[in-house]
């Protein structure tokens, strides 16, 4: 938070907290909710490992494909929002304001096509969560990572309105590199996705 | 820095303080228990609207359906709710780009009454609002347990009917766990853990007041499934597949009440880390930290990892029940079915490193109340630090000593019973390291220090029947048995009940300024101590003749000690009126605390009692370690800037 | 102190293993069980007196006398080689112990050779149990009937949720799990009847969910054996779609609605006699109401009259199939199965009401 810098010097505030770690308080903090995140995934991959493994079971459903080619267009999409991202970091870094505010509508348009074309997907499956156990652990684990993109591209577009505001310089641009942090954990969190549905 | 100046020259009006002569517009325009009113409106019809909607998209009907919307409105009205009270206002001001208050901390601190019941960022005031609401949940759930006992009383009762049985144990269980022992811990931790390590307040003050409005909101949620058609959720708090998964609406309530109090756990963990790790005073280093900041840190790593999984668990019931998902649907189809043991990994994955959730900070109590009592250091400060790090890992490979009778892989038995036992080897290292700070100590036998030896009886007690538990032949005799109930209680009321009074009497005067009354505190500790052996003792030898756990009646054999164990709760459940009594008085009444009343180092005892608004007037230096007892001259911290404050030499030369 | 320590172990060791913790032992496992038990207390005892007895030694020798107020205890930070002995000791206790648990766990749940099948199928909220290819014959019973000196490997199933298989005086549980096939291995030596129960939690009915185990000497078991029918029709009915029954049969066909069949779906295929006592079927269940005293009674209330319609027949028609519409005083919703209509075929339902409308005095 960019306020934090500034000071009121004209009434009472408590004292200046000691700063004991070099690392920030705001990427921390994201990155222990990364954790919980991850943790959460990790749920739903333990419900994928028990119907998958453990039942031992044919994947996907009898009757049922997943189109993995389609869906690998989806991925290579995602992958590059995470590129995307980075160059508008860096580019704030370096002070120029033009190459955040396109990398930043590049990333928030790419996210959009992802969302898209997984609902996309979704309604040409032709199978439901309610058939198998297959489909609900397919739609579950591709849903919550949909969840994810969702609540990623939120944080996404406050930060693209507010590069188009002016805000974040090269000193300070922290309320840009933490939703970053987490766009980058939604990214990778999608490519273990996708191995794990799609590919294996 | 074009964006911090825009972001602060427009100072909107600071809120004015004071409430009436507000017209009722500006009232409903302001974050607020009237805007909040407004849109838990709006939550109920956002719930109504959407998933009319989505039924009619989806050609459902009828297209207003009473499930879908409760399942929907469970989860908005509360969010709007917050939204209504300002929880979120700062956020969106921020994060939208506008021009946020400037902090002019007007809203710092508790001037009234009335302050506790609004969003408030102060640690102190988040400290006293999770404690109280959780004292709450506390009687409530206990009353609950009066009537288990009431209609446990004798075989073939007709007090309440089975359904209402199943579900008042479930909510008993679920209130005490989820909206009493977990949040309590993060309230006493929330008002002295800023003040231990010398920070000024929490790291993120606003996520700390989301943090506790998530919780009566979770509590609430539970409680009013009392009020749900078919009954309250009726499963236990275990909550197992695919019972639940086929229930009345009732566990609904359970499944999102947990998502609330469970974010609102994870979010104060996350703080406390942060907190913790970025925010200590200059020279408070890891091995200087009072050994409650070390059980919290434990125990935040706990929640932090562990809690998920419950959230997911719940999410997997909800799918099942509302959109007929098949996670435990084992009757799909050839091929297609679900798995429902996988339910009970997920549970215990979390469930049980919850047990420690609900332990180790009460150990952290425990360290500085025993410390400050036998007025000598802590003994092996570093082993107690490094124990409760091996509890959080071990705890994480234990999970399955729940599933001994479950019907899972045999061989899986095997290794989780070798780590379960071997866990009471670090817990075993903290309880002979407090004997041993005890050897030879100067003991003030106050109220709390009388609470800390009964934890430690009491512990071991329960922690013995938990290592007899986990050698499996034993445990698959007495598994779902009243021996269960008694280790349950043991543990939870013997350990982390006990460490919790030990925790209120030992800060009392901190929070609130007044001194209790030591001698209803000693009836206290005495009456419960008795009774609660008296009412928990005897499960032990039921469980093990076989009387199952969550029965509604029971064979004619156990009807004399079960008579006896409901007559003994409720003598049990009348000695928390003493302490109501005593907290209620003294916190009124009272004589006036001075700042130190224990003669303790560490930090929080420093300053006035109640501490000031901002903790610190200058942060202070810490020198020494937190327990230097009985060295001569020793100080823990100094209201000095680190280049002024020297160690004492003295206090050198005891140390090393 | 340590001597004080040592009669204090010494007393509670002595009370405690003079206590009979266990339920009558009826099986080879609750003898091997029970002495792990005694095993533990053995190795608890000491650790929790020697906890205590410092805990009450220091308050009676170290607490603050008057005039110690401002006084404080020895600096002492620790001691290494205490801190090693008390972690390395407990760790080779708990290393012992779990070595000692495991060979008793292999012992009781040991592949016995000539060992009799019996197949558990749960259901809410009644066991029914499978004898199969006994004799050339499948048998099904509500009461588990055992010979003694036999090792028994039970396979335990479930139609709906999670139950439990506990017979206390075997000291052996276990899950009964939708889905999959649990086992249980126990080898019964001690003729008497107990208690089979379930344990887990599987709705308002729960704590009726009992059986009774009737362990009798072989030549008994025999004897009751041969006099029970073929592949009697299940007593709890039929498992749903999706369940792939080893032993269910399908429904038995039934022939037309006498009082007589009535009789054979009452004692068995539904395990009504589980819960309600009817001496015309030698029931003596005790969960529901007593069918001989007040089923006509209670038909002739007006209330139930104009829920459950007015005949008689009508009136147990209903009782059977909508078991919650009306309640007779006294007893509560959720206990009775609800789902007998889809269970029975309507030929056994109509037998039923036939058989209890002759039965009820
Ligand atoms: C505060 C909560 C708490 C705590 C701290 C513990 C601590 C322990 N618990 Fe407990 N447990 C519960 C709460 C807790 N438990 C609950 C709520 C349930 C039931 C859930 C449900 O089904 O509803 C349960 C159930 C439970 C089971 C499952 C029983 C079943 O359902 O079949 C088992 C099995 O292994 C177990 C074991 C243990 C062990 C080994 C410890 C150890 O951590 C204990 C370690 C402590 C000591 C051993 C004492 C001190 C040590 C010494 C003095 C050193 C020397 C000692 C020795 C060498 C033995 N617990
Ligand atoms: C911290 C946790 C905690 C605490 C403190 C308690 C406290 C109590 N518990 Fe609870 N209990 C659990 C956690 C806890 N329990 C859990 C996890 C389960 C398992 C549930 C499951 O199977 O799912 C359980 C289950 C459980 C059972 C078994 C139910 C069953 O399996 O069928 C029983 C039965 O006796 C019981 C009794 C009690 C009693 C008498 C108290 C007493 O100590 C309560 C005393 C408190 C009060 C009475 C309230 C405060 C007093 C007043 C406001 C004054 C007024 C009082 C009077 C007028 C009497 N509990
Ligand atoms: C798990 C226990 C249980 C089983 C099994 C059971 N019942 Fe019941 N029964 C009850 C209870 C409890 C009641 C009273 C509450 C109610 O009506 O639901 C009852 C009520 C009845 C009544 C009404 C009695 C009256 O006085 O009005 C009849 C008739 C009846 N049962 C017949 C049967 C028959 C026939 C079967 C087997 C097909 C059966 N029951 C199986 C528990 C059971
Ligand atoms: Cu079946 Cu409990
Ligand atoms: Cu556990």
């Amino acid at each position: 938070m960019e306020s934090a810098s500034v000071t009121h010097a004209e009434h009472h505030g408590p004292p200046p907290a000691h700063r004991s770690s070099r690392v920030e308080p705001p990427v921390l903090g994201m990155v222990l909710f990364i954790i919980s995140e991850i943790m959460i995934f990790g749920a739903f991959f333990t419900a994928y490992f028990f119907i998958r493994v453990v039942t031992h079971d044919p994947w996907p459903a009898p009757g049922t494909k997943i189109p993995e080619a389609a869906t690998g267009i989806n991925t290579a999409i995602l992958l590059v929002s995470s590129l995307t991202i980075h160059w508008a970091l860096v580019s704030i870094k370096r002070g120029n304001r033009f190459g955040l505010k396109a990398g930043m509508v590049l990333t928030f348009l790419l996210g959009l096509t992802f969302l898209f074309l997984q609902v996309n997907e979704y309604v040409h499956l032709g199978w439901a969560p309610r058939d198998s156990a297959q489909a609900t652990i397919f739609y579950s684990l591709t849903g919550l990572h949909g969840a994810h993109v969702f609540v990623g591209l939120c944080a996404l577009l406050m930060v693209t309105i507010r590069s188009f505001r002016g805000h974040y310089s090269p000193e300070h641009h922290q309320g840009m590199e933490v939703p970053g942090i987490y766009w980058h954990f939604v990214d990778g969190m999608w490519i273990v996705v996708y191995t794990a549905l799609y590919v294996l | 820095m074009a964006t911090t100046v825009a972001e602060h020259t427009t100072a909107v009006t600071t809120p004015a303080r004071g409430r009436s002569r507000v017209p009722l517009p500006a009232k409903l325009r302001r974050g607020g228990w009237y805007r909040a009113a407004l849109f838990d409106v709006l939550g109920l019809g956002f719930a109504v609207g959407i998933t009319a909607l989505l039924r009619f998209v989806n050609h459902q009907h009828p297209v207003i359906d009473g499930h879908a919307i409760t399942t929907v409105a469970l989860f908005s009205v509360p969010v709007f709710f917050l939204l209504g009270l300002g929880a979120f206002d700062y956020w969106l001001y921020w994060a939208s780009g506008r021009p946020t208050r400037p902090e002019t901390h007007e809203d710092h601190g508790a001037h009234s009454w009335r302050d506790y019941f609004r969003v408030n960022p102060d640690h102190k005031v988040i400290g006293i609002q999770y404690t109280v609401t959780s004292f709450f949940f506390l009687f409530v759930g206990g009353m609950l347990a009066m009537l288990i006992r009431a209609q446990l009383a004798k075989p073939g009762m007709n007090f309440l009917t089975p359904e209402e049985f199943n579900g008042v144990f479930s909510v008993h269980a679920s209130l005490l766990i989820f909206v009493f022992v977990i949040p309590v811990f993060a309230g006493l931790a929330n008002f002295v853990l800023p003040l231990m390590i010398g920070a000024p307040d929490m790291a993120f003050p606003r996520l700390n007041a989301l943090s506790y409005w998530l919780l009566p909101i979770g509590g609430l949620m539970m409680l009013a499934s009392f009020l749900a058609p078919g009954g309250s959720f009726a499963t236990g708090w275990t909550a197992y597949a695919p019972l639940s998964t086929d229930m009345p609406i009732g566990q609904l309530f359970f499944s999102i009440g947990v998502q609330f109090a469970g974010f609102s756990s994870i979010f104060t963990a996350l703080n406390f880390l942060v907190t913790i790790i970025t925010m200590r005073a200059p020279g408070m280093s890891f091995f200087r930290l009072p050994l409650l900041v070390w059980a919290n840190f434990a125990t935040s790593l706990l929640v932090v990892i562990a809690t998920p999984f419950i959230a997911s668990s719940q999410f997997f019931i909800l799918l099942d029940s509302a959109l007929h998902f098949n996670f435990f649907n084992a009757f799909v189809g050839p091929h297609t079915n679900g798995n429902v043991l996988m339910y009970q990994h997920i549970f215990w994955f979390y469930s049980h490193p919850a047990v420690y959730i609900m332990m180790l900070p009460g150990f952290g109590i425990i360290s500085e109340v025993i410390a400050v009592n036998a007025r000598k250091p802590i003994f092996g400060y570093r082993m107690m630090a490094f124990s409760l790090i091996a509890i959080v890992v071990l705890g994480f490979t234990v999970w399955a000593h729940h599933m001994f009778v479950s019907g899972m892989q045999p061989w899986i038995r095997i290794p989780m019973m070798v780590t379960t036992a071997i866990i009471s080897v670090p817990t075993g290292i903290k309880i002979f390291s407090w004997l041993a700070t005890l050897w030879r100590g100067v003991l003030h036998m106050s109220t709390q220090m009388l609470f800390a030896l009964g934890f430690i009886t009491m512990f071991t007690l329960g922690g013995i029947s938990g290592v007899m538990l986990a050698m499996v032949p034993f445990d698959i005799h007495v598994s779902q048995t009243y021996f269960i109930v008694a280790h349950i209680h043991y543990v939870l009321f013997g350990g982390s009940l006990f460490t919790i009074f030990a925790g209120v009497y030992h800060w009392f005067p901190k929070m609130t300024g007044r001194m209790l009354d030591e001698r209803l505190g000693r009836l206290h500790f005495w009456s419960t101590f008795i009774f609660f052996n008296l009412t928990f003792g005897p499960m032990h030898y039921i469980g093990l003749l076989g009387m199952p756990r969550r029965v509604y009646s029971y064979s004619a054999q156990f009807a004399g000690w079960n008579l006896f164990i409901s007559i003994c709760s409720f003598f049990l459940g009348l000695t928390f009126l003493i302490f109501l009594w005593n907290i209620v008085a003294s916190w009124r009444h009272g004589p006036r605390a001075a700042g130190n009343p224990w003669r303790a180092l560490s930090l929080e005892w420093q300053v006035s009692s109640p501490p000031p608004i901002f903790n610190f007037e200058t942060i202070p230096t810490v020198v020494g370690g937190p327990y230097e007892y009985g060295v001569p001259g020793a100080v823990h911290g100094v209201f000095k800037p680190p280049a002024e404050a020297r160690r004492p030499s003295a206090v050198a030369v005891a140390r090393e | 102190m340590i001597l004080a320590a040592a009669v204090g172990t010494a007393i509670l060791l002595a009370i405690v293993l003079s206590i009979n913790w266990f339920p009558t032992h009826a099986s080879t496992q609750i003898n091997r069980t029970s002495t792990l038990y005694d095993v533990l207390l053995i190795a608890s005892v000491p650790i929790f007196v020697i906890v205590e007895t410092v805990v009450v030694f220091c308050v009676w020798r170290f607490r603050m006398r008057p005039g110690e107020e401002l006084k404080d205890g020895p600096p002492i930070h620790g001691n290494t080689r205490l801190e090693v002995v008390w972690t390395v000791i407990p760790a080779l206790l708990m290393f012992g112990l779990a070595g000692y648990a495991y060979t008793v766990l292999r012992a009781n749940e040991a592949n016995k050779s000539g060992a009799m099948t019996v197949q558990v199928t749960t259901r809410q909220f009644a066991f029914e149990f499978t004898y199969p290819h006994q004799d050339g014959k499948t048998v099904i019973s509500p009461i588990l009937y055992l010979p003694k000196g036999k090792p028994v490997v039970f396979k335990i199933r479930s139609y709906d949720v999670v139950h439990s298989f506990f017979v206390p005086n075997f000291a052996e549980k276990i899950d009964a799990v939708p889905g999959i096939t649990t086992t249980l291995r126990v080898t019964p030596n001690r003729i008497g009847t107990y208690p089979a129960e379930c344990t887990e939690l599987c709705g308002p009915g729960h704590s009726f969910m009992r059986a009774a185990v009737q362990v009798m000497t072989p030549s008994a078991f025999q004897a009751w054996l041969s006099r029970q029918p073929n592949n009697g029709p299940p007593p709890i009915g039929a498992p749903p779609s999706g369940v792939s029954a080893a032993s269910s049969k399908g429904p038995a066909k039934t022939s037309k609605p006498t009082a007589a069949a009535g009789k054979a779906v009452f004692t068995s295929a539904a395990g009504c006699s589980t819960c309600h006592t009817l001496a015309a079927a030698g029931a003596t269940g005790t969960i529901g109401p007593n069918l001989d005293q007040r089923l006509r009674s209670d038909c002739a209330k007006p209330a139930s009259k104009r829920i459950r319609g007015p005949t008689l027949e009508q009136c147990i028609h209903a009782a059977i199939t909508r078991p919650y519409a009306y309640i007779p005083s006294g007893f509560h919703a959720g206990i009775m199965p609800a789902d007998f209509a889809k269970r029975l075929t309507s030929a056994q339902i109509a037998a039923l009401v036939k058989f209890l409308s002759s039965a009820a005095k």
